[in-house]
C-alpha cells in the first residue's frame, strides 16, 4: 500500500484552470472522500493520481518518491469510473482478467485471481455475461472487482454510486466500505453527495473551484466547517445564514441584537444548524410558518426577529402547527461566525441569546 | 368532418407531390431508367449508329467465350482491386486514423487534412500533378529526389511499373475516406475506456489491439465493402494517368467497359459488360444494409398533420 | 513484464524517466510518421504552384521549388512546434509573424528574382494558349478560357442550386413525413447511395441522345444533380431530424400551417447542413470530369476541366507555365471552398456514412 503525497498541484487546460495549489497526504489505508459540487476539479484529481493526466505543475508522490511522470500502467491503481469503462467486447471474465494481462500472471493463475475477486463483490455466477447484458449495480460491482483483482495499492472510486437507485446506493456503501476494510487498500472516493461522503470516508477533502476549502474528518466539517461555503454544503437541510454586524461585544441581526462570545468586529454571518434549534423557554420568540414532516424528524419554517430560520426537531409528530407561537434557543457552542469579506470562520467566536 | 378529411387526404397528396415529386423525377430518370436501358441494349446489336437492328444474345456469347481481353482485363482488376484495397484503403486508412488520433488534436486535424486534399481537387488536376511526379526524364519530380538522394537514375514508373502507379495513385485518395470513417468510429470510443485500459497497464499498442480494434469492427466491414465497390467501377484516374496503357496493362474491367462503349463504338456490347458490374453494385449495395442503422433510418416522424 | 513483489520495491524513478522518453519519443515518431506520409502529397501541390509563377516557355526551373521548400519547410515546422509548445496566444502570433517575416525575406532573397506572373497572362490574353498552340500543332480552334470557366461556374452554380432545393425538400418530408412506402423508399435510396452510378454511364449517354440533351449543359446539370441525390439527401434528412420537434409543433399551435413552418421555423434550423450540401456540390459539380468528357463535345460548351484537359495534353510538351497557371486558376475554388468550410465538410462525409 502507498501513502500519497499531493504538493501545490495544479492542473490546467489552456486557459481554463481545473485543479489549483491542491496541498493533500493521504496516509497507507486511509478512506479519503473528496467531496465537492460538479465541476470543481474532483475527478481531474482522481486523474492525476491514477495517472491519466499529468499535474501541470507541483508534485505528486507515492511513499515520498515524485511520480508526476510516471505512466498509469506502471502506478498499480484500481480505479471505477462513474460509467464503469467495462469493456464491452468481453465478458465478465475477461474484463476482470484484463489487468492482469499486462502484469504477466500465468492464464490458470489469472483466471482463479478473476473468480476470487468476483466472489469478492458477489458477481460469481455473471462471469460468462456480456457488460451489456448486465444491469447498472452488477456493472458496477464487475468494475470494482476489475479495479480489485490485480491489488492496487491505491484503489479510485469515481463517483461509484451515482448512476445507481436510492436503495442499491444503500447497500453498496457498506459494500465498499467493507471491501477497504477488509482488503486495507487506500482508497480515494470522488463524490458530490455530502452523505455519500461523511458515511463512508475516514477523512472528507472539500472543494470548490479547483482549490481545497477544507480537509477534516466528517465531524470536523460538519461543527466547524473553515468556511461558508463548506458549511452550506454539509448538512441537510442546510445551514441557517443570517448577515448580521458585530460591534462593542454585540451582534446586530434582522430586528434584534445578540450578545457576542469572542472578538469580531464588523460584517458578519452567523450560521447555526437547523438541528441545533430547539424549543426553550426565554428563547427567541418564534412563529411556526409551515410544517414539514421528515420521516422520524420534522422540519419547522420559524419566523424569528433573527430572520427565517428552520429548525429540525426529533419525532415523527409535530408538537407545532403553523401558526403556533413559540419560542427556540440554541447553545452558544451551536453557533458558527463567518466574516462576510473573506467567508472564512471567525474561530472561537459564538454568540448568546440575550438573557 | 367527411369534408375536413378530404381535404386532409388531398394536402397529404399535394405535399407529397411538392416535397418529393422533383427528387422522384430526377432519380427515376437518371438512376432507375439507366438501369432499364442498359439491360435492354445489352441484349441488341447497338454499333457506332446508335441504331438497332435486332435483339440477340450475341454479346454474352462473346463475353463468356470469345473476348480474350476481357480476361486479362479481369486479372488486372483483380490485383489493382486487392493492392489498393488492403495496402491503401483499409490499412493505411486506418494508420493514417490512428496515428492522427494519438497526436495532438491540432496536429492530427492538420494532417488528416493534407489527406483530404487530394479527394477535394478536380481529378484532372491530380492526374496532371501525378504527371509531373513522374516524369520519366531527369525533371520529374519523383526523379529529381530518387537522382538527388538515393542516387539512383531516372525511372519510368509509367511504362515499368503501370500497374503499380495507378495503385499509389488511387490509393493516395482512397486512403482519407478510411481515414475519416475510422477516425470518427475511434472518437465515439468513450474515453473512459483508453483510461482504463491504461491503468490497467495496456500499452499504446496494446490499447490499439484491445480497444481500438474491437470498436471499429463495423466500420472496418463497411470500408471493406464500400471501397471494394468504388475501386470495381471507378476508372477515372487511371484514364486520366495512364488511359489503360501502357498496351493494356492497367486498363481495369470498368475502363474496359467505357473503351469499347465509347472508343470501339460497341454501346450494346458495354451495355453488356456493364451489366455485370450493375448487378454487382447492387449486390453489394445491399450487402451495405448491414452497416446502416436501419430503425433509426426508418423511425416513424410523430407529426400526423399534412 | 512482471510485477515486483512489493510496491516498495518499485523503483519509481526509473518508470518516471521510461515514461518520459517514451513519450517524446512517440509524439515525435508519430508526427515525423505523419510529416513523412504526407510530403508526397503536398510537395506536388506545391510544384504545381512553383511552376506557374517560374516557369519560362521552353523550360522548368526545379531549383525553384528546393530553395523554397527549404525555407519553408523550417518555417512550417517551426510554426508546428510553436503552436504545440505555446498556450498563449499572444506569443504564438508573435513567433507566427516573427517566422513568417525571417521566411518572406529569405524567399526574397531566395528565389525572388526567378519569380514572375508571365504565365498568368492566360487571363488578360484568352488566346495566348491557342497561339502557343498554334506554334506545335495546328487544328482547330481552342475557346478562351473565361469560355470554359463561365460553363463551369454555370454548371456548378446550377448543379448546387438543383441539388440543394430538391434534398432539402426530399429530406423535410422523409424525416417527418408518414406516407405509405416511407420505408422501402428510404431503403431503395440506401441501395442508391451506395450503388455506384458510374457503372450507369453508357445508357445514360443514350438517354441523352435520345432526348436531344446530348452536348448540352443541361443534359450533364441533370445528370451530376441526381448522382448527387441519395447522399445529399439523406444529408439533409439527418439533419432535419435533428431539429427538435417542438419547434415545428409550437408553430402550427401558433396557427402556421405545415408548409409554413417549413419554411419559416425549419429551414432556418437547418442552414449548416444546406451550407454543408451546398458546398460539397459545388466542388463535384466544378472538378466533374467523366461525365462532362463523355457528354459533351462542342469546344463552346467546355468546362475547366476539359479545358485544362486539352491544355495539358496539346502544349504540356511546349510551356509547363501555362499549363501550370491554368491548374492553379482551376483548383483555386475548390481548394478555397475546401480550406474554409471544412469542418462542415468532414462533418457532412460522416454524416452520409451514418446515414
Ligand atoms: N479534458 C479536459 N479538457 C478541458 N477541460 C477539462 C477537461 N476535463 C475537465 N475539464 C474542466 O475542468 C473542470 C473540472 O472538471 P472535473 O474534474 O471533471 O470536475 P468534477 O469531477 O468535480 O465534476 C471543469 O471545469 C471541466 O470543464
Ligand atoms: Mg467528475
Amino acid at each position: 500500500m502507498a501513502r500519497i503525497e499531493l504538493r501545490k498541484i495544479r492542473k490546467q487546460w489552456g486557459e481554463v484552470v481545473a485543479v489549483e495549489d491542491l496541498d493533500l497526504v493521504i496516509e497507507d489505508g486511509e478512506f479519503v472522500a473528496i467531496l465537492g459540487p460538479s465541476g470543481c476539479g474532483k475527478s481531474t484529481t482522481l486523474f492525476m493520481l491514477a495517472g491519466i493526466y499529468m499535474p501541470t505543475a507541483g508534485e505528486l508522490l507515492f511513499d515520498g518518491i515524485p511520480v508526476n511522470e510516471v505512466e498509469a500502467k506502471d502506478r498499480n491503481v484500481g480505479i471505477v469510473f462513474q460509467s464503469y469503462a467495462l469493456y464491452p467486447h468481453l465478458d465478465v471474465r475477461r474484463n476482470i482478467m484484463f489487468p492482469l494481462k499486462f502484469k504477466g500472471v500465468p492464464k490458470a493463475e489469472a483466471a482463479r485471481r478473476a473468480v476470487e475477486a468476483a466472489r469478492l463483490v458477489h458477481v460469481e455466477e455473471l462471469l460468462d455475461r456480456m457488460p451489456s447484458q448486465l444491469s447498472g449495480g452488477q456493472q458496477q460491482r464487475v468494475a470494482l472487482a476489475r479495479a480489485l483483482v490485480k491489488e492496487p495499492q491505491l484503489l479510485l472510486l469515481d463517483e461509484p454510486l451515482s448512476n445507481l437507485d436510492a436503495t442499491l446506493r444503500l447497500s453498496m456503501r457498506t459494500e465498499i466500505k467493507r471491501l477497504q476494510r477488509h482488503t486495507g487498500v487506500t482508497t480515494v472516493l470522488v463524490t458530490h453527495d455530502q452523505i455519500e461522503a461523511t458515511t463512508m470516508a475516514d477523512r472528507i477533502v472539500c472543494m470548490r473551484k479547483g482549490r481545497i476549502e477544507q480537509i477534516g474528518t466528517p465531524e470536523d466539517l460538519y461543527e466547524r466547517p473553515d468556511s461558508l461555503f463548506v458549511a452550506s454544503f454539509i448538512g441537510a437541510p442546510p445551514i441557517n445564514l443570517l448577515p448580521g454586524e458585530a460591534r462593542d461585544g454585540r451582534l446586530a441581526v434582522g430586528g434584534t441584537e445578540l450578545e457576542l462570545l469572542g472578538a469580531a468586529a464588523g460584517r458578519v454571518i452567523l450560521g447555526i444548524r437547523p438541528e441545533a434549534l430547539r424549543p426553550g423557554e426565554g428563547g427567541l420568540p418564534a412563529t411556526v410558518l409551515d410544517v414539514e414532516p421528515m420521516g422520524r424528524e420534522t422540519l419547522f419554517l420559524l419566523e424569528t426577529p433573527l430572520g427565517q430560520l428552520r429548525a429540525l426537531l426529533s419525532g415523527a409528530t409535530a408538537p407545532y402547527g403553523a401558526g403556533d407561537r413559540t419560542a427556540f434557543t440554541f447553545d452558544p457552542e451551536d453557533s458558527i461566525l463567518f466574516s462576510e469579506s473573506s467567508e472564512r470562520r471567525l474561530p472561537d467566536v459564538h454568540v448568546r441569546l440575550p438573557a | 368532418m367527411a369534408g375536413y378529411g378530404a381535404t386532409s387526404r388531398q394536402r397529404q397528396r399535394i405535399n407529397a407531390v411538392l416535397f418529393l415529386g422533383p427528387a422522384c423525377v430526377l432519380l427515376f430518370f437518371f438512376f432507375i431508367a439507366p438501369v432499364i436501358v442498359d439491360i435492354f441494349v445489352a441484349f441488341t446489336d447497338m454499333g457506332r449508329t446508335l441504331r438497332i437492328t435486332e435483339l440477340t444474345t450475341a454479346n454474352f456469347e462473346r463475353m463468356f467465350t470469345r473476348d480474350r481481353r476481357l480476361a486479362q482485363t479481369l486479372v488486372v482488376t483483380f490485383m489493382y482491386v486487392l493492392a489498393t484495397l488492403a495496402v491503401f484503403n483499409v490499412t493505411f486508412g486506418l494508420l493514417l486514423a490512428l496515428v492522427t488520433t494519438a497526436v495532438p488534436e491540432r496536429v492530427g486535424g492538420f494532417f488528416r487534412s493534407v489527406w483530404l486534399l487530394p479527394r477535394m481537387s478536380p481529378s484532372v488536376i491530380y492526374a496532371l500533378l501525378w504527371a509531373w511526379a513522374i516524369d520519366p526524364n531527369e525533371r520529374g519530380l519523383l526523379n529529381q529526389i530518387l537522382i538527388n538522394t538515393v542516387g539512383i537514375g531516372p525511372i519510368d514508373l509509367m511504362n515499368d511499373h503501370p500497374l503499380l502507379l495507378i495503385v499509389v495513385a488511387n490509393g493516395f485518395i482512397g486512403a482519407s475516406m478510411g481515414m475519416i470513417i475510422f477516425t470518427s468510429a475511434i472518437r465515439a470510443i468513450p474515453e473512459h475506456l483508453f483510461h482504463a485500459a491504461r491503468v490497467d497497464g495496456a500499452g499504446g499498442l496494446a490499447i490499439v489491439r484491445h480497444i481500438t480494434l474491437p470498436a471499429i469492427r463495423w466500420p472496418l466491414s463497411f470500408i471493406t465493402v464500400y471501397q471494394t465497390l468504388s475501386l470495381l467501377v471507378s476508372f477515372e484516374y487511371i484514364w486520366l494517368i495512364t488511359d489503360g496503357g501502357p498496351f493494356y496493362d492497367t486498363t481495369v474491367y470498368a475502363l474496359y467497359v467505357y473503351k469499347r462503349a465509347f472508343e470501339s463504338g460497341q454501346y450494346a456490347y458495354g451495355a453488356a459488360l456493364a451489366l455485370m458490374l450493375v448487378l454487382l453494385g447492387i449486390g453489394l449495395a445491399l450487402l451495405m444494409w448491414r452497416f446502416f442503422d436501419m430503425k433509426r433510418l426508418l423511425q416513424t416522424p410523430r407529426i400526423e398533420v399534412h | 513484464m512482471a510485477a515486483p513483489a512489493t510496491p516498495a520495491a518499485r523503483d519509481w524513478e526509473a518508470l518516471a524517466r521510461r515514461a518520459r522518453w517514451r513519450r517524446t519519443a512517440g509524439q515525435s515518431l508519430l508526427i515525423a510518421f505523419l510529416v513523412a506520409v504526407s510530403l508526397p502529397i503536398i510537395l506536388p501541390y506545391f510544384w504545381m504552384f512553383t511552376i506557374s509563377v517560374s516557369a519560362r516557355t521552353g523550360g522548368v526551373e526545379s531549383v525553384v521549388l528546393w530553395r523554397a521548400s527549404s525555407v519553408l519547410v523550417p518555417a512550417v515546422v517551426g510554426f508546428g512546434i510553436l503552436r504545440i509548445f505555446t498556450d498563449d496566444r499572444r506569443r504564438l502570433w508573435a513567433g507566427a509573424a516573427a517566422i513568417a517575416a525571417a521566411a518572406l525575406l529569405a524567399l526574397l532573397l531566395l528565389v525572388g528574382r526567378d519569380l514572375h506572373l508571365q504565365n498568368y497572362r492566360f487571363l488578360w490574353n484568352p488566346d495566348i494558349v491557342e497561339e502557343i498552340r498554334g506554334a506545335a500543332t495546328a487544328s482547330i480552334q481552342f475557346p478562351s478560357v473565361w469560355v470554359a470557366f463561365r460553363n463551369s461556374l454555370a454548371l456548378a452554380l446550377t448543379q448546387t442550386a438543383l441539388v440543394l432545393f430538391v434534398s432539402t425538400l426530399a429530406g423535410y418530408y422523409l424525416s417527418r413525413f408518414q406516407f405509405p412506402g416511407r420505408g422501402g423508399f428510404l431503403q431503395g435510396l440506401l441501395v442508391l447511395h451506395a450503388f455506384p452510378a458510374m457503372t450507369l454511364i453508357i445508357p445514360i449517354f443514350l438517354l441523352m441522345y435520345w432526348s436531344g440533351l446530348l452536348d448540352t449543359l443541361t443534359g450533364v446539370v441533370l445528370v451530376i444533380t441526381t448522382l448527387e441525390l441519395p447522399f445529399s439527401i439523406f444529408i439533409m434528412k439527418g439533419f432535419f431530424d435533428a431539429v427538435p420537434w417542438d419547434i415545428e409543433m409550437s408553430a402550427m399551435t401558433d396557427g402556421a400551417s405545415r408548409r409554413q413552418a417549413f419554411l419559416r421555423v425549419v429551414l432556418p434550423q437547418v442552414r449548416v447542413g444546406m451550407l454543408a450540401v451546398g458546398v460539397f456540390a459545388f466542388i463535384k459539380g466544378w472538378e466533374e470530369y467523366v461525365f462532362v468528357r463523355t457528354l459533351l463535345f462542342d469546344k463552346q460548351n467546355w468546362v475547366m476541366s476539359l479545358y485544362i484537359f486539352w491544355v495539358s495534353e496539346d502544349i504540356m510538351g511546349v510551356d509547363y507555365g501555362i499549363v501550370a497557371a491554368v491548374a492553379v486558376f482551376y483548383i483555386l475554388p475548390s481548394f478555397l471552398l475546401y480550406i474554409f468550410c471544412q469542418k462542415f465538410l468532414v462533418q457532412m462525409s460522416l454524416g452520409g456514412i451514418k446515414g
